[in-house]
């Protein structure tokens, strides 16, 4: 019996019922539980169903007489938006950079391939490969092969980040949706709710 | 029989808040009081389903008045009675129930009529 009062109460709270109308509801529910016990009935003698089902019965009750109200702070909520916020806004300073970076060095790339190219001129040293890539002698007359001109050899470590970024803000605005969506549905399916006998 | 008993819940679920009204207007009562007299009428069928809602109803539409009194012996209840306007609905209430039990009636009589010998 007191495993029941007790599911209810959380339900209320989790509902945002006022503590003094939980008391008073808990109260009324208790004494009548009692009084069908000691005439030798059970919970379902004055439940019903309901009996099996708290959390759906303080629902209902809670709903029928109008007295949820929003759900009590959560006290993590207080440095979980900040905590949101700086997170956003590093992810945002990380990606941009990142983009910036692979843009930039695109291009000096571009106009550094140019330089040498004029610089080395016609004879036997290829600053071009096929497909663009650049070779360029090695140590013991071996060529070494880069791919600077996409910028993934340039920069691998800013298109980790920038994906990185772009991934991380993606996630963000997802838990924003749900955390911001989650309780509004609930209130308008509470609403709307017909109070039934249940 | 397990048709039986769901359709009589259903029919009950229609008017249980006409019933509890009518309890009421036999004097004030607390929520299990009302169970005990809806079933001293033969509602047994009330254990389907819990009564609370629909009294938290009938409070917040203004039907009941309450309040809170000492029990016999026991904690503090709280008991409900009808409001002016729970009367006036317990009257409208009862004349649409009549009326459609006696148009259900009309209609059953027919078959009824039909399978007799």
């Amino acid at each position: 019996m007191n495993e029941f009062v007790d599911e209810c109460r959380r339900e209320w709270r989790r509902l945002g019922v006022s503590d003094p109308v939980a008391n008073e509801m808990a109260a009324d529910l208790t004494a009548d539980l009692e009084e069908a016990e000691a005439e030798g009935g059970s919970p379902e003698d004055v439940l019903g169903n309901s009996a099996f089902d708290p959390r759906r019965f303080a629902a209902s009750w809670a709903g029928a007489r109008g007295v949820t109200g929003p759900p009590p702070p959560d006290r993590q909520s207080f440095w979980r938006l900040p905590v949101a916020i700086a997170l956003t806004v590093l992810l945002g300073v990380l990606t941009l950079g990142a983009g910036l970076v692979l843009l930039v060095g695109r291009a000096s790339s571009s106009i550094a391939f140019a330089t040498r190219r004029i610089m080395a001129g016609p004879g036997p040293l290829r600053i071009f490969g096929p497909g663009g890539r650049i070779v360029v002698p090695g140590p013991r007359g071996l060529p070494i092969v880069g791919t600077q001109i996409t910028g993934v050899g340039v920069h691998p470590v800013a298109w980790v980040l920038l994906i990185a970024g772009v991934v991380g803000l993606g996630v963000l605005a997802v838990l924003y949706w749900s955390r911001w969506s989650g309780p509004r549905r609930y209130r308008r399916h509470e609403g709307s709710r017909t109070p039934s006998w249940n | 029989m397990g048709n039986n008993e769901g359709r009589r819940s259903q029919l009950l679920r229609g008017v249980l808040d006409l019933c509890l009204l009518a309890v009421m207007g036999e004097g004030p009562a607390y929520g299990y009081e009302m169970t005990k007299r809806l079933r001293g009428r033969g509602l047994s069928t009330v254990g389907e389903g819990s009564i609370y809602p629909l009294l938290g109803r009938l409070e917040r539409d203004g039907l009941v008045e309450t309040r809170r009194a000492a029990s016999n012996g026991g904690p503090p209840r709280k008991y409900y009675s009808l409001s002016p306007e729970g009367e006036r609905a317990l009257e409208a209430g009862v004349s649409e129930w009549q009326a459609t039990r006696d148009a259900v009636d009309g209609a059953l009589g027919l078959v009824k009529a039909e399978v007799s010998p």
